[in-house]
């Protein structure tokens, strides 16, 4: 099959969208289809050989933050040539919704088109101010994906429709196969050792770093040689000033991480804690901990506890109580065999989020848009007469 | 000449209108296609399912889960929808092991009969909402074919798709 596939968002930064289109991309590659991926990015910047450069981004202030989009004539020029002469058949594009190439897509192409909405923002400003130009977008989709169950509650609440819930996969392999830092995890014996970690924006209250950084410092008292793994944005003194002098050189932060480093620092650790007060949507980080085998604790949250079966493929613990997470670590680390439960179990979760398991459900969505459609993706003057 | 620019101004409104009534007529015309292929797509699924039981219920499960399938796939178009829920609740009150092919063959195909049944139902409200406008409806756009219908019934998905095997 010959897929099409938009991506919004320049490929020169990276961003989670950016991480979905490429590894669907690839996923759908290995299983035998060809594969276009169009893109904006910046003509000099080393791509896959797979996604064809829609240009330059131009940064734009958009809906609270700065999106690098392409929009425009000389876009949707690209944008209308790689459709002829992909000879696609089925389009899926990506966050239809942003003023964006995806948008251009939907309304150059005639025939199967897909769309997968990430976010719960799924209404532009400018696109709300139109309803009537809404309507003429999502007529021209045929089948929807939605990432998460929040973004299909907007879809069928506020686009009028429905939409199939696929969700985010994981690489698991990627995760599986990383090489643990140097000199991490270290030793982890009953009453002394371990390495915990926390990964995200440690100064934003949802993400609960307070909450970890309490029964860290209780534990760590008690328990020699127990290290603590921080990645995320942010500023070290930000960090640092929140332990005891004396703990300092137990607490490393490595900032911002990329892709493969995220990977490596899961394996790193003996513990990855999820301290969420809430927010989460879905609880991607859980999934990619479970598929680099460590294991996870995690707040008793709706969506950790769907990703976790309950409980039975990570430990959950009150939300926001810093005993009861003290007690988790205490026990977990002091419990190599109830670790090892908790991951083998935690391998048949994610085996449900691996990337090929997923691209054949996107196949199916496919297949379901081609049957509801005559012909293959043309392109079509969308400022003339259909 | 202002006479002239009467005649200029007139020509393009008239020029205006006229697109704008072709462009709708042929978005009302497209829409309305893609529902009866939409609702063509469904039907095959349906039937699909349906073999799918009845193949099944003749080896196990049998003479209730066999009664559903064939009741549904001879059913009156009036019938169909309950015909087909009734066989939705006879897949969901038996266990089906999908390590077994036949019963393999049920879930996949309950699992492609939702995703046809959620884009049917999108294409339907699309082309509904679009015959419904006050200009269509005085024009009389699509006349001559079948108002869309929807084909309502439950959820078929019978167990949360874990894997997905290779076909």
């Amino acid at each position: 099959m010959r897929i099409g596939i938009v991506c919004p968002y320049s490929f020169d930064v990276p961003g989670g969208v950016q991480n979905h289109v490429m590894d669907l991309a690839e996923a759908l590659i290995t299983l035998g289809h060809e594969v276009s991926v169009l893109a904006p990015a910046d003509e000099d910047s080393p791509l896959p050989e797979y996604v064809v450069s829609a240009g330059r981004a131009v940064p734009l202030p958009y809906n609270g933050s700065v999106a690098r989009i392409a929009f425009g004539p000389v876009s949707t020029a690209r944008v209308r040539r790689w459709i002829t002469n992909g000879d696609f058949d089925v389009l899926h594009v990506h966050e239809p919704l942003t003023l964006s190439l995806s948008l251009l897509a939907v309304l150059s192409a005639r025939g199967p088109v897909v769309a997968t909405f990430h976010t719960a923002m799924t209404r532009s400003r400018v696109l709300a101010a139109a309803q009537g130009v809404l309507q003429i977008v999502l007529e021209r989709i045929t089948a929807r994906i939605a990432v998460s169950a929040l973004a299909r509650k907007v879809q069928v609440e506020h686009m009028d429709g429905g939409a199939v819930e696929i969700p985010n996969g994981v690489a698991v392999a990627k995760f599986a196969d990383a090489e643990p830092l140097p000199g991490w995890p270290g030793e982890c014996a009953p009453g002394a050792g371990g390495a915990v970690g926390f990964l995200g924006r440690f100064t934003e209250a949802r993400k609960g770093f307070p909450v970890l950084r309490d029964a860290f410092v209780a534990l760590a008292d008690s328990r020699p040689g127990l290290r603590l793994l921080v990645a995320g944005p942010g500023d070290p003194d930000d960090l640092y000033d929140q332990f005891p002098v004396e703990l300092h050189e137990r607490v490393t932060f490595l900032g911002l991480v990329t892709e493969p480093d995220k990977a490596r620092m899961l394996r790193s650790v003996h513990l990855y804690v999820a301290p969420n007060t809430g927010g989460e949507s879905f609880g991607m980080i859980l999934t990619e901990a479970l598929a680099a085998g460590t294991t996870v604790v995690a707040s008793d949250l709706d969506a950790f506890r769907r990703v976790l079966d309950g409980g039975r493929a990570g430990r959950l613990f009150p939300t926001g109580d810093a005993v009861g997470l003290r007690d988790a670590l205490t026990e977990l680390l002091d419990d190599p065999a109830g670790r090892a439960t908790l991951s083998a179990c935690g391998d048949q979760v994610v085996a449900n989020f691996d990337w090929p398991v997923v691209a054949r459900r996107v196949m199916e969505v496919y297949a379901a848009a081609i049957e509801a459609t005559d012909g293959r993706v043309i392109d079509q003057e969308w400022v003339g007469l259909s | 000449m202002p006479h002239m620019w009467w005649v200029v101004a007139a020509s393009v409104v008239v020029g205006l209108v006229a697109a704008y009534l072709i462009w709708t007529a042929g978005r009302v015309e497209r829409l309305q296609g893609r529902a009866e292929l939409a609702a063509r797509a469904l039907d095959a699924h349906l039937l699909r399912r349906a073999a799918a039981a009845a193949v099944l219920a003749e080896r196990r499960f049998g003479v209730e889960l066999y009664a559903a399938a064939r009741i549904a796939l001879d059913a009156h178009p009036d019938e169909r929808e309950a015909a087909e829920n009734d066989l939705t609740r006879q897949l969901r009150s038996v266990r089906l092991d999908p390590a077994d092919p036949d019963c393999g063959a049920v879930i996949a195909a309950s699992r492609r009969l939702a995703l046809s049944r959620q884009v049917h139902t999108d294409l339907v409200r699309d082309a509904r909402s679009a015959r419904s406008r006050p200009l269509v409806r005085l024009l009389r756009m699509g006349r001559g074919r079948e108002w869309p219908r929807y084909f309502d019934i439950d959820d078929p998905t019978l167990t949360v798709p874990t894997d997905v095997p290779a076909s």
